[in-house]
């Protein structure tokens, strides 16, 4: 008997039979209702290894909500109710007997907002792998901190300040410190909710480019208003719209001829 | 046609590219006409204000390509509105293209004009260039009304004009066959009739462009063909 599901991390995700890559995340007729709300409506939607998927449409299209049913953020609100099948490695992250903790350790989050905490710089990042106990000592902390704030692009900027205050950083920069938070504990998804929006063009710049880095080591999920945005750094696009998925699909593909008027519509901004 | 822009200015700026095109194309036409009329007519004055002309189409491409970078570096373009934008540079340089085979026809007049006892087949001259001009025609109106099916058919019409160079190549090559003297003027008809050729060619690109900003994928029909000159030998009697 299951008592705790410790889930493997299969790393190896090309399938070597048929020479597919198999998604790192499946979703399946997920429905989501606030109270009366429907507000997501029977998703399908693969996530691919290694690749960045882009979350698009208006507001209150469903995109950040089914953002957050990946790694159950929607278990924090009462009236929610998640109904459908989302696997992470084959594995339902619904059944009841699934550690969430150790979910969202493996599918990690960066919000809209940088909420570093009010501690150090180092204590930011060191405050996952020592409350997951992935540190034996000292100096594997140390380690993790540092290639952490590497990872992230941020050590060239923080390395002779550590012990600063995480809150004492620019925008862009305390964003790639919850970037670097996330990353310390070696997720395999990341998941963004418009990680930019509060971030000036050069911010969001090093952001991008750090994201395009990232992607060969995670899967990434980001949602985004902005249509430049999902067409430059995503390889997969996703366009909600009142609940449902409209259409998705490569993010060239989308962006160039998508086959739906609606998403058309939108990526032009026109009057649906 | 599709739902308006929420910024309507984007709109209006796609509206002045797009009659900007028309413009540009309906110059062409005239080009086109009136270096037909000066060929025929042996009109010299007129040969020359379609050369002069010609500087007009090429400022008009330059204008054309300057509103669409300006439209992708202001807007951002997606989808259609992108393929439209991208086509537009193209279409111009494609017109500017058949302005210059206009500019060419109007300067073979001043050498044609010295040629005598050449009877040369204007008619079939004639003959493409109306079928030229009206192909310009309706590809500008497919442009304007997005109308796929129209561009095709535009794009189906070049074999006739492909078929009539042909047809021409082969008179012309007898000419020269029965009397030295012709080489000169039946060569300069040449070069003329294969000016009007490539002109069809260049508007059925233009047709092909078209398809592709309404139907968002490149047209995969092989182009007919007619013109089988480059495969013609005619040899000399014993």
């Amino acid at each position: 008997m299951v008592t705790e599901m410790n889930i493997q991390s299969p790393s190896n995700t090309a399938n070597s039979e048929t020479g597919t890559i198999t998604p790192k995340m499946i979703a399946r007729k997920v429905n989501v209702h606030y109270g009366s709300n429907h507000a997501l409506k029977d998703i399908n939607l693969d996530i691919a290894p290694n690749e960045v998927t882009a979350l698009i449409g208006p507001s209150g299209c469903g995109k950040s909500t089914f953002l957050r049913c990946l790694n159950r953020m929607n278990d924090t609100i009462d009236i929610c109710r998640v109904d459908g099948s989302i696997t992470l490695d084959g594995q339902n992250i619904n059944d009841k007997k699934l550690d969430v903790v150790q979910l969202r350790a493996r599918v990690g989050m960066v919000f809209q907002k940088p909420n570093p905490f009010p501690k150090s710089i180092y204590d930011n990042i060191a405050y996952g792998p020592r409350i997951h106990g992935i540190a034996r000592n000292k100096d594997e902390l140390d380690d993790i901190v540092h290639s952490s704030l590497r990872k992230a692009g941020l050590w060239d900027e923080v390395h002779d300040r550590l012990d600063a205050s995480g809150t004492s950083l620019s925008g862009g920069q305390q964003q790639r410190l919850c970037i670097a938070r996330t990353i310390a504990i070696e997720p395999e998804v990341i998941l963004m909710d418009e990680p930019c929006s509060a971030l000036d063009p050069i911010a969001t710049a090093i952001i991008e480019e750090l994201i395009e880095e990232l992607k060969n080591r995670y899967a990434i999920v980001i949602v985004t208003h902005s249509m430049q945005q999902a067409a430059r750094i995503s390889q997969k696009t996703a366009f909600f719209h009142l609940g449902r998925l409209m259409e998705h699909g490569d993010t060239a593909a989308i962006f160039t001829n998508p086959t739906h008027e609606k998403t058309k519509d939108y990526i032009t901004g026109r009057y649906g | 046609m599709p739902h308006s822009h929420i910024v309507s200015s984007f709109d209006e700026d796609l509206n002045q590219l797009r009659s900007r095109i028309f413009n540009m194309a309906e110059l062409v036409s005239k080009q086109f006409s009136e270096a037909e009329k000066a060929l025929v007519e042996r009109d010299l004055t007129l040969a020359n204000l379609v050369r002069e002309n010609d500087k007009q189409v090429d400022q008009m491409e330059i204008e054309i390509e300057k509103t669409a970078i300006e439209l992708i570096a202001t807007r951002a373009p997606m989808a259609d509105d992108l393929r439209e934008i991208i086509s537009a540079i193209k279409i111009s340089n494609a017109l500017e293209r058949v302005g210059d085979y206009a500019k060419n026809l109007s300067k073979r007049v001043v050498v044609l004009n010295e040629t005598k006892n050449f009877d040369a087949n204007y008619s079939v001259i004639s003959q493409m260039i109306d079928i030229v001009n009206n192909m310009n025609k309706d590809v500008i109106d497919a442009y304007i009304n997005r109308k796929s099916d129209k561009a095709l058919s535009v794009w189906s019409r070049d074999l006739v004009v492909d078929n009539l160079y042909d047809t021409l190549f082969r008179e012309l090559l007898t000419y020269m066959m029965e009397n030295p003297k012709y080489i000169t003027p039946a060569t300069h008809l040449l070069f003329v009739a294969k000016n009007i050729e490539r002109a069809g060619d260049h508007i059925t690109n233009i047709a092909e462009l078209i398809y592709y900003i309404v139907e968002g994928k490149p047209l995969e029909l092989t182009r007919p063909k007619g013109d089988n000159s480059s495969e013609t030998n005619v040899e000399f009697g014993d």
